[in-house]
């Protein structure tokens, strides 16, 4: 019986050389296949724009675009720039809607074509008046970066970037305006975290707080101290929702945590209990 | 009493605990929600329910009907036979509601003429507001 | 009033003559150890999978765009729904410990040996369908892991030329995991699996009684005195022991650690677009998937792991020598340590890999 199976393995081992294939054809036929209309990593913006051949600044482009909140979330260069990411003889045609870099002026336009809101808001604001009539005055750029774009906090508002044009006062009567509401969004997203480390799944919870969160940022681009403190009260509000239901989950697990360890114990107990019981019927 | 009762006695009581506290959440797991209270109105157009005709409604979740009558006006009513759960049909020939079920029928005001029915069809809060009706 | 119904039972059912044969006059070998016990824990754990199951089936949506949220719902929504569901996850990776401690300590006590080797592959039959039972489960919440684990499994028949890729895809029910593979593999796992696995534990404990517990090979006080104890009340009670421990230790882990089982990618919803970062499958298939991407070639890798399968499966017409007492043969000592060390070793490197 024995030698049927070790001439069997003798023969596999004979045939499955002659199949012989590599260890990275293996890789890439099985672990790293695509699934399902997968994005592939065909990128031919950044196969040109990280090469060597480029300027220096055109290859920094692409290794801090890596770095940003736009990478996270799949944005990618043809998503602003226009273009053709797949296609390398037409990345950089205007029939495929390239449009290169905006001018100075134009920069809050080419954000805007996805931050509707926020342009909006920053078109009435001071801010955006001062550039559509001077040419001179921050845009998106001045503070968010151009490819290094990471999540808004409140400490973009800082003394070094707001004090190029006026006084850093009037930035800091906005900061404060803001402070209480970020501190509560901060907290509220801390506990979020908390939660989910829990084992609770927050992903209602944090759309809840993301949509909050953005449409009181995109309130700070009027850079309208007053009307900042009239609209807090309503994001306070519901943000105090998301802390209940937060709330909430802790007490549940809590619960949950107390009714688990109470059985424990009373198992434990049991398990003592007929230990000492089948000691009484050792004859 | 010796060990061997006591232990037993012991290990009784402890099992009992466990089962008490597990069959509390199956009893609660398996138990409906309490439903919430009906809400909603509907409003429809007078000129939906036509003279000596009906219009069926849902209100909250359950079937109804609005009804035009000669002589009555405006009647809304839960086309949920009281006998077992079918929904009534409305005859707009004889005026009266019929369940296909087990031929339980009602008048149009609700009350039971013939069949099983125990109670009258459930009427509900009907308003009329200038060229709409409210019910609800 | 009590007796009366008590003693009408008994000129129906004849239970008494039974409950003497069977459980007081039914001897077992004196100096079993507490490891003759996990058979019966093991048992218990489909028992306990069974009922939470029932009641998870109550409220879970056997549909891609529907599952993930229905399990969200059992386990917030529903009253006491954590209950079944996170007793249903411990229990079932409690249950593959169990089983492997099991078939361990039968090896070492080399209890497979004639007359009973039926017995070893019954047992191993139920190993092998309680981890499909747990491949099956798992594609049910639909989270990421789910559905990224499952890919991976489903495309290792590939390795087989010529009908790999047909077996794949009645594995699959189309070429890419879908709501036809939730299907499949929630009615392998609710009403495929149950009944065969009772049919062979049935079998399987038949036959142990029948041939009655081995004799453990080197207690020395079997040799000395060859004393054997009514089943009931020593080894009952025994077992009843073993049962409060095991659900002791599944209640702490359920207080103290309910997400041990549950990585970060186990509750997020699938993403078919999306393959999270170092996906595998879970513990128990750790060293197979190991071994399998270790080996260059997929089909000599693949037809290996069903030669070990069939092996480990036909054992004991492979070990044929009749010497009950491990102790007295060492090559069989060493053989069994080197396997478990290169099976813990696979499964450690395939967590760190």
């Amino acid at each position: 019986m024995r030698y049927i199976f070790i001439s069997l393995i003798a023969i596999l081992m004979l045939a499955s050389s002659s199949f012989a294939s590599y260890r990275e054809a293996f890789e890439k036929e099985f672990l790293f296949k695509s699934w399902g209309g997968e994005e592939t990593e065909v990128n031919a913006c950044i196969d040109c724009h990280s090469s060597d051949i480029m300027k220096k600044e055109f290859q920094n482009v692409t290794q801090a675009w890596k770095k940003s909140w736009h990478y996270q979330n799949s944005v990618l260069c043809d998503d602003c720039h226009g273009g053709d990411s797949k296609d390398a003889t037409m990345s950089m045609s205007h029939q495929r809607g390239f449009i290169g870099t905006p001018k100075y002026t134009e920069v809050p336009e080419f954000c805007g074509k996805c931050h509707i809101g926020i342009l909006r808001n920053y078109l009435e604001s001071g801010h955006g008046k001062a550039l559509q009539t001077t040419g001179k005055g921050p845009n998106c750029v001045t503070c968010h970066d151009s490819h290094n774009i990471q999540k808004a906090n409140i400490e973009i508002i800082n003394e070094g970037r707001c004090t190029k044009c006026h006084t850093y006062e009037r930035a800091k009567i906005m900061k404060q305006a803001l402070f209480a509401t970020e501190n509560k969004i901060r907290d509220i997203d801390k506990e979020l975290e908390n939660l989910k480390a829990e084992g609770i799944y927050v992903g209602n919870e944090k759309r809840e707080l993301f949509s909050t969160q953005a449409e009181f940022r995109a309130l700070f681009h009027t850079i309208d101290a007053d009307l900042v403190i009239q609209r807090t009260d309503d994001f306070t509000q519901k943000l105090n929702i998301i802390d209940t239901k937060i709330n909430n989950s802790f007490t549940e697990l809590n619960f949950r945590k107390n009714f688990s360890a109470f059985l424990t114990l009373i198992f434990v107990g049991l398990s003592i209990v007929v230990l000492m019981f089948s000691k009484t019927y050792k004859d | 009493m010796n060990r061997r009762s006591f232990l037993k006695s012991l290990a009784f009581i402890l099992g009992s605990t466990v089962a008490a506290s597990l069959s509390y959440p199956i009893v609660k797991f398996l138990a409906p929600q309490q439903n919430k209270t009906r809400d909603g109105k509907i409003s429809i157009k007078k000129s939906d329910v036509p003279l000596g005709e009906g219009r069926e409604i849902v209100l909250g979740g359950i079937p109804a009907i609005v009804i035009n009558v000669k002589g009555a006006g405006y009647i809304a009513l839960s086309r949920v036979c009281t006998h077992l759960g079918c929904l009534v049909e409305y005859d707009k020939n004889t005026n009266r509601f019929i369940c296909p079920c087990h031929a339980g029928t009602f008048n149009v005001e609700g009350n039971v003429i013939s069949g099983p029915p125990p109670k009258p069809l459930e009427k509900l809060p009907l308003n009329v507001q200038g060229d709409n009706i409210i019910i609800g | 009033m009590w007796q009366k119904i008590k003693d009408g039972f008994e000129e129906r059912a004849g239970l008494q003559s039974l409950i003497r044969t069977k459980l007081k006059d039914y001897k077992v070998p004196g100096g079993i150890n507490i490891f003759y016990t996990l058979g019966i824990v093991a048992v218990i754990a489909y028992v306990i999978q069974a009922l939470t199951g029932y009641f998870l089936l109550i409220y879970y949506i056997p549909h891609p765009d529907h599952a993930f949220k229905s399990v969200q719902d059992i386990m917030n929504v529903a009253p006491f729904g954590w209950l079944p569901r996170t007793l249903h996850i411990v229990v079932s990776n409690l249950m593959v410990i169990v089983i492997i401690l099991h078939l361990i300590s039968i090896f070492v006590m080399l209890s497979y040996k004639k007359p009973r080797e039926l017995t070893w592959i019954a047992g191993v039959c139920l190993f092998f369908i309680t981890l499909v039972f747990c491949l099956s489960g798992y594609l049910l919440p639909w989270s990421q892991r789910s559905f990224w684990a499952t890919t991976i499994v489903t495309n290792i028949p590939t390795a087989f030329p010529v009908i790999g890729d047909y077996v794949a895809n009645i594995l699959r029910g189309g070429d890419n995991i879908s709501g036809a593979t939730l299907s499949r593999f929630f009615a392998l796992h609710v009403a495929f699996l149950p009944p065969i696995f009772l049919l062979i534990t049935g079998f399987h404990m038949f036959l142990v009684r029948r041939l009655e517990l081995s004799t453990p090979p080197f207690s020395t006080s079997a040799e000395k005195s060859p004393e054997r104890y009514p089943f009931y009340p020593h080894f009952f009670l025994k077992q009843v022991f073993m049962i409060m421990v095991f659900f002791s230790l599944v209640f702490f882990m359920i207080t103290f650690m309910p997400t041990f089982f549950l990585p970060e990618a186990a509750n997020t919803p699938a993403d078919p677009l999306k393959t999270p970062f170092n996906i595998k499958p879970e513990w128990y298939f750790l060293a197979p998937y190991q071994l399998f991407k270790i080996i260059p070639n997929k089909f000599f890798g693949i037809s290996l792991q069903v030669l070990l399968a069939l092996i480990f499966l036909l054992w004991p017409y492979l070990d044929t020598k009749e010497e009950k007492n491990i102790l007295k043969r060492p090559l069989l000592i060493i053989f069994f340590i080197l396997a478990l060390t290169v099976w813990f070793s696979l499964t450690l490197w395939g967590r760190h890999s």
